[in-house]
């Protein structure tokens, strides 16, 4: 497999770990990985579903947006813990955790320069 | 040889399971650690309870003495600095980014964490000692090279002249 094919494969993996972690929102106790509030679903969601379309169509823009959009969340999701609760994305600090990693991964992806990329820099 | 592909892929794919399954131990675990106090009040609980072992039974007298002097006196920002730790540890090691270092980082957390409640009552200390080993063999396989990142961006980092990359490949 193209190299480049595995990085996207990657992305969209990273999106559907963001989507299957929605059905946190139905889990309490023991087996409780991260607290997924009603807000908090649509951001996994939307920022999941974004991140599996950018994987999708090999779109590096896309990818770097979905990995900002997911460490805003994160960083919103911090704030509103410093201020004594989960605020209303209904998070914890699990939450700010997943959206980190997912953030970073997404990010790191997106940085890798793509041939398209690499080929108009060397003609400019 | 195809059976020795195969065996590499199949143990590949263990390693990658166990990292995925110690990144889940913190970013679950770092849940409970809940600012802004952690814990710190009458009676006392979560993190700063935890954290208080330390002086009540302590393990290591030195250890309790900087617990007891510099840690409990100034929690908001040792609460503060154990919850971004953690969270940073669940974060990397599941998506398998810079693992060697975030395995190094983890195994000096289960240290301090070992140093502050082994003697607690109800405590198996074999636990702690796991913890400090699973860290050790995600260190020394470099267990984000098998279904992680570091493995997939090596290639990139190893061609690039930035330090970050450079950094990159040493950790990864």
């Amino acid at each position: 497999m193209n190299w480049y094919r595995q990085l996207d494969r990657a992305a969209i993996v990273l999106g559907l770990v963001s989507i299957m972690s929605a059905a946190f929102v139905f889990v309490h106790g023991t087996f409780q990985l991260v607290q997924i509030g009603t807000v908090g679903l649509v951001v996994a969601l939307v920022l999941g579903l974004l991140a599996i379309a950018a994987g999708w169509l090999a779109e590096r823009t896309l990818l770097i947006a979905a990995g900002v959009g997911f460490l805003l969340a994160a960083t919103v999701q911090l704030v509103l813990l410093a201020g004594g609760g989960s605020g209303f994305l209904g998070g914890n600090a699990s939450t700010f955790s997943l959206w980190l990693g997912l953030g970073a991964g997404l990010i790191a992806i997106g940085l890798v320069p793509r041939p398209e990329a690499i080929e108009e820099a060397s003609q400019a | 040889m195809q059976s020795r592909s195969c065996h590499r892929g199949s143990t590949g794919a263990l390693l990658a399971v166990v990292r995925i399954g110690v990144g889940l131990l913190w970013l679950q675990n770092v849940g409970w650690k809940t600012p802004p106090n952690f814990g710190r009040g009458d009676p006392p609980d979560g993190l700063y309870l935890s954290a208080s072992y330390a002086v009540s039974d302590p393990v290591l007298p030195p250890f309790a003495w900087l617990m007891e002097r510099f840690v409990l006196p100034n929690f908001t920002f040792f609460g503060w600095m154990v919850l971004l730790v953690e969270a940073a540890l669940g974060a990397f090691l599941v998506i398998g980014l810079a693992t060697r270092f975030w395995a190094l980082i983890g195994i000096a957390q289960t240290v301090v964490i070992a140093l502050s409640v082994l003697n607690a009552p109800h405590e198996w200390y074999w636990s702690y000692l796991l913890m400090l080993l699973v860290h050790v063999a995600l260190f020394a396989t470099a267990a984000g090279r098998y279904g992680g990142l570091d493995g997939l961006l090596r290639p990139e980092w190893e061609l690039s002249r930035s330090w970050a990359a450079r950094w990159l490949v040493r950790v990864s």
